[in-house]
C-alpha cells in the first residue's frame, strides 16, 4: 500500500482574462507513505490545482508527477479510471456527498462503481463508517448531517479502495473547531495506518497535525538588505512575468517597459517607467507572483529594495496609494 | 451503479411524477387519435360488410355508391339479376338527412329491398319487412319500439345493427326503398347503385365495384383527416420526447457535481450515461403505462369512436423508450463531458 509522491518541475499555466497565469511554475515536491503534507497558501496559490494534478484530474503544463510507479500525467482510460479508483482517494472541500443517498450508499458508490459486489460493498462501507464514528448515521441521509459528520461520511468515502494516497481540498474550510477536531485526528489515524496524506488548506489550526509544510505563496523578503545599483543593457529584462518577486525598484536613470503577455504571446505595454519613479512593489506587498514583465529599453539603471526597505525609504506609500500607483 | 439512479428518482420524485404524468398525458393524446384514426379505417369496413352483398354497381362516371347520388332507374337490378354468376339483385339508394337524436344529428340513410341483397343484419329486434319501418345502429341511441322522423316522415323502429356508421361516426339507418323513393325522389322508382350477391364483371352502363373497391373509395373522403391526425401523432411524440428530454436534461444540469466527484472518484462515463438513460427510460414506461391507463379511461367519454388497436399498445412502450433514449442524449452528452475538477472547490 505503500506510495510515495514525487513531484518534479512542475509548471501550470492557464488563460485568465487573455493573460496565462502559472500558479505552479517549477514545484518540486517529495513525499513519503505515514506522512500528513500540508499545502498552505492563499487563493490562487495553486494548493486545489496541485490537488487536481495528484488525483489525476488536471494536466500539468509540465513536469513529472509519480505517484508509486505511476506517471500520473500520462494516465489515460482504463488506466486513469484505476488510477482514481484505487491509488487515490478525495476529500472535497464542500463534502461533495449525494444528497439522495444515505451514508452508507454514499461510501459503497465508488466501491459498486469499482464492481465490488453489492453485500461486500456494504459490509465494507458499514466497517469504515464505523471507524469514523458515525455507526448510529448510517441510514441519515447528508442533509440530516452535520457539517463534520458529512465530512466523516467523506473521508470514509475516500478510503473505501483503501488507497495509498488521500487527498484533502479545505477538509475543515465548512466545520467549527469542534467538528474540526474530529477531522484533523481521523486524518492523522490515516496518515498512521502508513498512508500518504496530503492536505490543502488556509487554516493554520491544522500545522500542528502535518509533518511536514509546504507554502506555496510566494513570500516577501522581510528582511533588511542592503539596496542594490543594477545596471541594465537596452532590452534586457529586468524580471519576468509569473516570476516571485520580493524587490521593489527605483529607475534612477534611462527606462524601464513593463509589459504584459496576452496567451498568444503579444505584449501590451502596462507603463513606462523614468527615472525617479518606481515600480514592481505589488508583487512583494501582498506576496504576488509579477502580473508583468520589466524590460529596459535603453542602458537604465534601478536600485532595487526590499520591501522593508522601501517602505522605510518611501513613507508616504500606503497600501491604498500603491494599488492605486501601481504598475505591474 | 442503477441504484444511484433510483434513488435520485425518489429524491426527485415531485418532478418525477410530474414528468410521467406531463408525458402520460401525451402520450395518451397519441392513443386517443390513434384509436380515432383506426375507428375511421374500421367503420368503414363495417358499414360495407353490413351488406353482405359481392358486388355493388353505380352509373358509369359515378365514384362509387357511397360518394355519388347519380340516380337511375330501380328497375335496372332486375336485368342485372339476370346475369349470369349473379345469384341475387337489388336497387339501393344511399342518402343523408339530419334527425332528432335529442340534438339535431346527421345520419346516413341507406334505402333497402327489405329481405332483399343490401337489407342488414340486426343485432336486436327484426330485419325490415314493411314500409314505415326502420333499423338503425346502436350508435343512434334508439332502440327496438322507439320512433324516429326521416325525410319528415315518422319511422317505426325494428331492428338495430351495431357498429354501422361511416364519415366519422356519423351513425346509419336503414329504411325501404319504396318509402325513400315515396319521400326523397318524389314517387320516382329510382336508386343510387345496385348491389348483387354473385360475381359480376360487367355491365353496360354501369361500373361494377368489389368490396375492396368500395371500401377504398368510402375512406377517400376521410384522408386529409386521416393524414392529419398522423402528423399530428408525430408531434405528439415529439412533445413527448422534449418533455422527457427536459427532465433527463435537468437532472443531469442539477448532479453537475454529483458526476464530476463520481468521475473524480474512478465512476467511468459508461456507467453515468447509463444511469441517466435508465432514468429516461424509467420515466418513458411509467408514462407509457399512465397513458395506457389514462386512454382506457378517457376513451368512453369521447363523442366519435375510439378503437385503439391491440398492437398500439405493444408498441407504445417501445416507442417511448426509443423515445426517451432519444431525448435524453442531451442530458446524456452533459453527464459525460462533466469536468470532474468541479469536484474541487467550494
Amino acid at each position: 500500500m505503500t506510495t510515495h509522491v514525487q513531484i518534479r518541475d512542475l509548471v501550470v499555466e492557464y488563460s485568465s482574462g487573455g493573460y496565462p497565469v502559472r500558479p505552479i511554475n517549477g514545484l518540486d515536491l517529495d513525499a513519503s507513505p505515514g506522512e500528513v503534507v500540508l499545502l498552505l497558501g492563499a487563493s490562487g496559490s495553486g494548493k486545489t490545482t496541485l490537488l487536481s494534478i495528484l488525483a489525476a484530474i488536471l494536466t500539468p503544463t509540465s513536469g513529472s508527477v509519480r505517484v508509486g510507479d505511476a506517471e500520473v500525467t500520462t494516465l489515460r482510460g482504463a488506466a486513469l479510471t484505476r488510477y482514481r479508483r484505487d491509488t487515490v482517494g478525495v476529500v472535497f472541500q464542500a463534502f461533495n456527498l449525494i444528497p439522495s443517498l444515505t451514508a452508507l450508499e454514499n461510501v459503497e458508490v465508488p466501491l459498486r462503481a469499482g464492481g465490488v459486489k453489492r453485500k461486500v460493498a456494504k459490509a465494507r462501507a458499514k466497517l469504515l463508517l464505523e471507524s469514523v464514528d458515525l455507526a448510529e448515521r448510517m441510514t441519515h441521509r447528508p442533509g440530516d448531517l452535520s457539517g463534520g459528520q458529512q465530512q466523516r461520511v467523506a473521508i470514509a468515502r475516500a478510503l473505501a479502495h483503501d488507497p495509498p494516497l488521500v487527498l484533502g481540498d479545505e477538509p475543515t474550510a465548512h466545520l467549527d473547531y469542534i467538528q474540526v477536531e474530529g477531522v484533523l485526528k481521523i486524518l492523522r489515524r490515516i496518515a498512521d495506518d502508513g498512508r500518504l496524506v496530503i492536505v490543502a488548506t488556509h487554516d493554520d489550526r491544522m500545522i500542528p497535525l502535518a509533518d511536514r509544510v509546504v507554502n506555496l505563496t510566494p513570500r516577501a523578503d522581510v528582511e533588511s538588505r542592503p539596496p542594490v545599483r543594477v545596471e541594465l543593457v537596452a532590452g534586457a529584462e529586468l524580471f519576468a512575468q509569473g516570476d516571485v518577486g520580493d524587490l521593489v525598484y527605483v529607475v534612477e536613470s534611462g527606462e524601464i517597459d513593463i509589459v504584459r503577455t496576452r496567451d498568444d504571446g503579444t505584449g501590451e505595454q502596462v507603463a513606462i517607467v523614468k527615472p525617479g519613479n518606481y515600480f514592481g512593489e505589488l508583487a512583494p506587498m501582498f506576496g504576488l507572483r509579477r502580473s508583468a514583465g520589466a524590460r529596459a529599453t535603453e542602458p537604465t539603471v534601478v536600485t532595487a529594495y526590499t520591501m522593508r526597505d522601501f517602505r522605510d525609504r518611501f513613507q508616504l506609500v500606503t497600501p491604498t496609494e500603491t494599488l492605486a500607483n501601481a504598475a505591474d | 451503479m442503477l441504484f444511484v439512479s433510483l434513488r435520485d428518482l425518489q429524491w426527485r420524485r415531485r418532478r418525477f411524477t410530474i414528468g410521467v404524468l406531463a408525458t402520460g398525458l401525451v402520450f395518451a393524446l397519441a392513443l386517443l387519435i390513434t384509436g380515432f384514426a383506426g375507428s375511421f379505417h374500421n367503420e368503414v369496413k363495417r358499414a360495407v360488410d353490413a351488406f353482405a352483398v359481392d358486388r355493388w354497381l353505380v352509373p358509369d362516371g359515378a365514384s362509387g355508391p357511397f360518394t355519388s347520388a347519380a340516380v337511375f332507374p330501380a328497375a335496372v337490378a332486375d336485368e342485372v339479376a339476370q346475369v349470369t354468376g349473379v345469384d341475387a339483385a337489388a336497387p339501393i339508394a344511399v342518402l343523408r338527412d339530419s334527425v332528432d337524436l335529442g340534438s339535431r344529428t346527421d345520419v346516413n340513410v341507406i334505402a333497402v329491398t327489405p329481405g332483399a341483397p343490401g337489407s342488414p343484419a340486426v343485432r336486436s329486434g327484426d330485419a325490415l319487412s314493411r314500409s314505415g319501418e326502420i333499423v338503425v345502429d346502436a350508435s343512434t341511441g334508439l332502440d327496438v319500439g322507439d320512433e324516429l322522423d326521416v325525410f319528415g316522415e315518422t319511422f317505426a323502429v325494428v331492428g338495430t345493427t351495431s357498429g354501422v356508421t361511416y364519415y366519422a361516426g356519423t351513425p346509419t339507418v336503414f329504411i325501404p326503398i319504396e318509402d325513400t323513393q315515396r319521400l326523397a325522389f318524389s314517387g320516382q322508382p329510382l336508386a343510387t347503385a345496385v348491389v348483387t350477391t354473385g360475381a359480376i364483371s360487367e355491365f353496360d352502363g354501369f361500373q361494377v365495384l368489389t368490396n375492396d373497391d368500395t371500401i377504398e373509395e368510402l375512406r377517400r373522403p376521410l384522408g386529409k383527416a386521416t393524414s392529419t391526425i398522423d402528423f399530428l401523432r408525430v408531434l405528439l411524440w415529439i412533445v413527448a420526447a422534449g418533455i422527457i428530454g427536459s427532465v433527463v436534461y435537468l437532472q443531469a444540469v442539477e448532479r453537475t457535481r454529483d458526476f464530476a466527484v463520481l468521475k473524480a472518484t474512478g465512476t467511468t462515463n459508461g456507467t453515468l450515461a447509463i444511469g441517466l438513460a435508465v432514468q429516461a427510460i424509467i420515466l418513458a414506461v411509467a408514462a407509457a403505462v399512465a397513458a395506457v391507463v389514462l386512454a382506457l379511461l378517457l376513451s368512453p367519454v369521447m363523442s366519435m369512436d375510439v378503437e385503439i388497436p391491440t398492437s398500439a399498445f405493444v408498441v407504445l412502450p417501445i416507442v417511448a423508450i426509443a423515445v426517451g433514449l432519444l431525448s435524453s442524449l442531451a442530458g446524456l452528452r452533459r453527464a459525460v463531458t462533466v469536468d470532474p475538477a468541479l469536484a474541487f472547490g467550494g
